[in-house]
């Protein structure tokens, strides 16, 4: 499967970890330099992007699907010809902060410059050291994207870096200790958590007042981080949230999709002080409470529902009798999942396989995590060991394929069982994460302004006006 | 493949004999036998199944499952005439011992069809199944309790047991049984 | 709906050995129809019937597969041969156990994969008893390894844990999986009572990460009658990925007659439907890979006036030559817990006994101790005893603990009077059923009175056996090879090295019915390596054909 993003989504350069602590390197000494910096790109993920699967690291390649069009990343060795061995280091921090290439052309919003604008000059530089002593230079184009009209326009961006585009490194703020600070750098800057659990406005930007609290990405959502307790992670300890990061799995929940590859190529292998330093600074945020049930108890969370058990009335008859009526969950269930989750939901006894209920994926105010996990399995492996689960959607090598019928079926049978009751879905919205989830509609939005006789730039331009009057 | 799967007991042969001595002679010998009674829904009178899983604690001391209890009821009035006489027999026993666990009165029980009536019903949660044919009626597979005494050692066939390559464990001792 | 009528390449059967075929076929692309007699069910269905069969039957692989009317296959035995698949004569029984559905009966291994050794393929010259192989070990060896890179197989990496016992040109794909237990302790009595070393079983399954897609083997314990997972390989796996391939798979399609034409060319295969509606399959170059019985059936059925005997079969060989692995299980209950049953079901064996100069006089031997979970096997044993309450949680604990199934599988020579012949009796759709005369042979017999029981006996002791139970007679391992024998001289043989019939040039028959010597160790691995030469045969002829 593709790696699938948010338009601005999927990261290149993560953060920077001990970077910051490590400052005091004598800037002469090149090898520690690039040793940091080498720490700085692997811990940024710049990878999960720029590497396509099977492909020579950093050459780029990988088609990212975004709602508009597949974005190619590009080949960001220190080739001449193909990559960016001829960039200055001004160039360099251009790319990382503004979003523009050395040629002047803007890049697209898939490469979270926004984010990056964080960075610290000295962990530019040392990127920068990396990328061009430490990276093969790899002698091969990529292909190129090709958006359709109006995102063609790669000049639109300039309009959309005006609105959205913040300056600025993050200075300390004093009120706050040494790892709140740390961790507020690496959560703003180079992780760029807030490419993916941020949810998008109109033009796809991160909207302000929603800070973290959750957005879908492709076929998954990234949940509410927030601290709320009933719609984000306030129940998490900080050690939980450490061990998260470095494993991808507490009891709880557990990472798949893009989490799990960020996991994979970046967090588990942060330094536990930087965990904790983000762990610290997330649990200080504001807590944003989400989803329609405001009354919500505060034990009643996405990761306390349900509880062991099943339905297994249709046992000792047979599988064509059991999918037929109120039962065809429960059956699909037994006869798909069950082998692994257990016939009462509750995983193996070690945890390897997890319990169905108290399980994020399940217990959320969305059910597309579940039906992502459904149509595209769990691929995690971490030094904590290889995490698969198989899917169930119609890849060529899939042990079983389900239809869409057969998985709302299913899925609306475990939200009611073992998830949140109140959610449930039909085949249609088996479908939408079939095709790689909710398509965006900025597409049909930017058209249907040309048709109707402006362009794009004019809603734009009108847009940064009111944008800039209700900052004031 | 390949497996001679079986040698210790093969399943035709056991289903000619006699199962928990003479259990399945004197049922059917009790059997109401009336092929419509098979396409009879799925009911029983609450007030027996409520009996039948009374009794069922009595005989089998761990925790059972109520809808696996209504078919085994369900199977046990279509089999054994008087089911209804039989059940209050044992339970009278049971409940002139004062019993809790089935210790208590078993010895208690005469020979006779209420003692293949208690029989029967435990060997039903043991095996989730009616006999030992092929052609049994299965109540359970999951939640028969054969499973549960060495749930702490061997996995219920066909679930998993533990991540990859993670089953190696020592030997449990014998007189550790699970609580279940 | 229409119906596929041509293909450059038909195969006859969606097993291992067909679907191994079709994949070469495919990836040097050549077009592929695929015909199988039996439904096409999903792994959940299976899984599903399994859990659904009372405890009584759950030991019977069969049981979790049961027959179309147009696809019959070997169920129960009942005695009564008008309800019986199989017609059986002789001295033996040949109740062999099989599936028709899409995957075939890998379906129901146990994914043991144990390769040939050099000697096992030499019997005649070394021993003076049966058939030598036409190519040697060396000639093999690079199919094996393609076999089991292709099925995923898990083996050790430690040399003298491997069979056979010569250094290996590729390691295994994956390493081996743990021990149970009882593996562990069974490992070490053996070792030191009578100085047989256990070797981890190479299997296809997956150890401790996914391969191809599917999950790692999380001990469901049930690879026998299904993996409810797919972490073991069985042909099943492979379907989907050959339709994306551009693989046409055509189920409930059951042929029953090949057409010859100019110079005995293969140019069709007839199959019927579940209507009973015949249609006509036309293509190049044909695989018939049915299994065992069901191969050498069809090619008598399609006796013609160029083929009077039937199909391939100018030797008269079709059909002669039935062989297995005749085993003897033992059930033994012993002092100590052996807690059998955590991880995959065959997961180790004694492969030595199965070497040696008395091959010239008798049998050699592999020996087993099967890791199935015993509840299924002590239950009703246990509620016999009439206890109640904690004495009988006791009692099945101990059964399931205390006792264990040592089975000694032994090779058999091939012999001509070994015969499956068709049956006056039909099946559903009017076609002849198999009729099999078999006789294990004194060859295989004297090794169980004079060689393997004996030394299954003193393993028994060694274990610590209270009681030991030791059938009468052999049981079958339904491993079928042997009718549609493999050799240089096309007078007393039905393909070549190739696994292509010595009569009709377009003509494969890969798989078990080819092999001459049967050695002991479980024969799937070696029709996959038989496959993978004869998928190299196809695809170069059918280069040349079409260049």
């Amino acid at each position: 499967m593709r790696r699938v993003i948010m338009m601005t989504g999927a990261g290149a350069l993560l953060l920077s970890l001990q970077a910051m602590a490590a400052t005091s390197t004598p800037a002469g000494d090149d090898a520690a330099v690039m040793a940091r910096g080498a720490y700085l790109a692997t811990a940024s993920d710049c990878t999960a992007c720029h590497t396509a699967p099977g492909g020579k690291p950093m050459a780029g390649g990988l088609a990212i699907a975004s709602p508009v069009g597949d974005i190619i990343a590009s080949n960001i060795t220190p080739s001449t010809s193909d990559g960016i061995g001829d960039y200055s280091e001004q160039d360099f921090a251009r790319a990382l902060r503004k979003g523009v290439r050395a040629d002047g052309a803007n890049l697209y919003p898939a490469m979270p410059y926004t984010a990056y604008a964080h960075l610290s000059d000295d962990d530019i530089h040392a990127l920068y050291v990396y990328f061009m002593k430490g990276v093969t230079p790899v002698n091969e184009p990529t292909g190129t994207t090709n958006l359709p009209f109006p995102m063609n326009l790669r000049f639109s961006m300039k309009f959309w870096n005006l609105l959205f585009l913040k300056d600025g490194v993050i200075t300390p703020d004093p009120q706050h200790s040494e790892t709140w600070n740390r961790g507020r750098y690496l959560v703003e800057g180079p992780a760029h958590c807030s490419t993916c659990h941020t949810p998008r406005g109109i033009l796809m930007q991160e909207k302000g007042d929603q800070w973290l609290a959750g957005a879908q990405v492709g076929p998954w959502y990234a949940p509410n981080i927030t601290p709320d307790v009933t719609s984000g992670i306030g129940s998490w300890s900080r050690q939980d949230l450490v061990t998260y990061l470095k494993t991808g799995r507490i009891d709880r929940a557990q990472a798949a999709g893009s989490m799990a590859e960020a996991i994979e190529h970046s967090f588990q292998h942060l330094t536990d002080d930087d965990l904790k330093a983000m762990a610290t600074y997330l649990g200080t945020l504001p807590a944003i409470r989400t989803g329609d049930d405001g009354s919500s108890a505060e034990e009643d969370n996405r990761f306390e529902r349900g509880s062991p058990g099943s339905d297994l009335s249709f046992r000792g008859t047979s599988y064509a009798k059991g999918l037929k009526g109120d039962s065809e969950g429960a059956q699909l269930y037994a006869a798909h999942c069950a082998s692994c989750h257990n016939y009462d939901g509750q995983g193996t006894a070690d945890g390897y396989y997890p319990s169905l209920y108290h399980n994020a994926a399940l217990g959320g105010d969305t059910a597309s995590n579940l039906l992502a996990a459904i149509l595209y399995g769990v691929d995690r492996e971490t030094q904590n060991g290889h995490f698969f689960m198989p899917p169930f959607g119609d890849q060529p090598n899939a042990v079983t394929s389900l239809d869409n019928e057969q998985i709302a079926a299913l899925a609306n049978y475990l939200l009611e069982r073992y998830g949140n009751p109140d959610v449930s879905v039909s085949s249609q919205d088996v479908q939408s994460i079939r095709d790689g989830g909710p398509a965006s509609n900025i597409l049909m939005l930017a058209r249907v302004g040309m048709a109707a006789g402006g362009i794009v730039l004019v809603v734009v331009l009108i847009a940064v006006i009111l944008h800039r009057r209700r900052r004031r | 493949m390949s497996l001679s799967v079986n040698n210790a007991f093969s399943a035709r042969g056991v289903s000619r004999r006699r199962v928990l001595r003479n259990t399945l002679a004197l049922a059917g010998s009790f059997c109401l036998a009336s092929p419509h009674l098979a396409w009879a829904a799925p009911e029983i009178d609450g007030a027996l199944n409520e009996r039948f899983m009374r009794l069922s604690g009595l005989l089998v001391n761990h925790q059972l499952d109520e809808e696996v209890g209504r078919k085994m009821a369900i199977h046990a009035a279509r089999h054994f005439k008087q089911l209804e006489t039989l059940i209050d027999e044992l339970l009278a026993t049971a409940e002139g011992r004062k019993a809790r666990r089935v210790e208590a009165f078993f010895d208690d029980v005469p020979e006779g069809p209420a003692r293949e009536l208690a029989y029967w019903i435990i060997a039903a949660w043991y095996s989730g199944s009616s006999d030992s044919s092929p052609e049994a009626t299965l109540f359970t597979y999951e939640r028969a309790l054969t499973y549960q005494t060495t749930l702490d050692m061997t996995p219920i066939p066909s679930f998993g047991l533990s991540a990859p390559n993670g089953w190696q464990i020592a030997s449990a001792p014998l007189d550790a049984l699970p609580d279940f | 709906m229409s119906h596929p009528s041509s293909a450059e390449v038909v195969i006859v059967g969606t097993g291992v050995v067909g679907a191994v075929m079709a994949e070469q076929l495919l990836d040097a692309g050549i077009s592929v129809l695929m015909l199988e007699a039996g439904p096409r069910v999903s792994r959940g269905e299976v899984v599903e019937t399994f859990r659904n069969l009372p405890l009584g039957i759950k030991g019977n692989a069969s049981s979790s597969y049961p027959p179309r009317p147009w696809a019959p296959h070997p169920m129960p035995r009942t005695g009564n041969p008008d309800e019986d698949y199989l017609q059986l004569s002789g001295p033996d029984e040949y109740a062999q156990t099989y599936i028709r559905y899409a995957g075939g009966s890998t379906w129901h291994w146990a994914g043991t994969c144990w390769r040939l050794t050099p000697e096992d393929m030499r019997l005649n010259s070394l021993y003076g008893v049966g058939r030598d192989w036409v190519f040697d070990y060396d000639t093999l060896d690079p199919y094996y390894n393609m076999a089991e890179y292709a099925l995923g197989i898990c083996g050790p990496s430690d040399p003298d844990l491997q069979w056979p016992r010569r250094a290996r040109s590729r390691p295994y794909p994956m390493p081996h999986l743990p021990f149970s237990p009882g593996e562990e302790k069974f490992t070490r009595v053996v070792s030191e009572a009578l100085g047989y070393t256990n070797l981890p079983v190479a299997q296809a399954r997956n150890s401790g990460t996914p391969y191809d897609g599917r999950p790692a083997c999380c001990a469901n314990n049930n690879c026998v009658p299904v993996c409810p997972i797919g972490a073991k390989y069985d042909a099943a796996t492979a379907l989907a990925r050959l339709e994306s391939k551009g693989a046409v798979i055509l189920s409930n399609a059951v042929v029953h007659r090949i057409e010859t034409g100019e110079n005995n060319r293969i140019q069709a295969v007839h199959y019927l439907d579940p209507q009973k509606t015949s249609h006509r399959v036309t293509g190049k170059h044909f695989v018939i890979a049915c299994n065992g019985i069901e191969t050498p059936k069809l090619l008598l059925m399609s006796a013609d006036e160029r083929n009077p005997t039937g199909i391939a079969n100018r030797s008269d060989q079709v059909g002669r030559n039935m062989m297995d692995h005749p085993q003897i299980g033992l059930t033994l209950t012993l002092e100590e817990p052996y807690w059998l049953g955590r991880g995959p079901v065959v997961n180790s064996g004694i492969m030595e006994t199965s070497q040696g100069d008395f091959r010239s006089e008798h049998a050699g031997a592999y020996f087993r101790m099967n890791n199935f979970a015993r509840n299924r096997y002590v239950t009703f044993d246990a509620l016999r005893t009439g206890k109640v309450g904690q004495a009988l949680d006791e009692e099945i604990r101990r059964r399931t603990a205390c006792t264990v199934n040592l089975v000694a599988a032994h090779e058999i020579l091939p012999d001509a009077n070994n015969r499956l012949t068709l049956s006056d009796r039909k099946d559903w759709l009017g076609l002849p059923k198999p009729h099999i005369h078999y006789d294990v042979g004194d060859y295989t017999r004297r090794s169980a009175r004079d060689y393997s029981m004996p030394i299954a006996r003193r393993i028994a002791s060694a274990m610590g056996a209270v009681e030991v139970k030791e059938p009468k007679g052999f049981a079958q391992s339904k491993h079928l090879m042997g009718g549609t024998i493999m050799g240089n001289d096309p007078s007393d043989s039905v393909v070549d090295s190739w696994c292509r019939s010595h009569d009709h040039d377009n003509l494969f028959l890969p798989g078990g019915g080819a092999m001459p010597s049967t050695a002991c160790g479980n024969s799937t691995l070696t029709m996959v390596a038989l496959a993978f030469r004869a998928a190299e045969a196809l695809v170069n002829q059918a280069r040349g054909a079409s260049a």
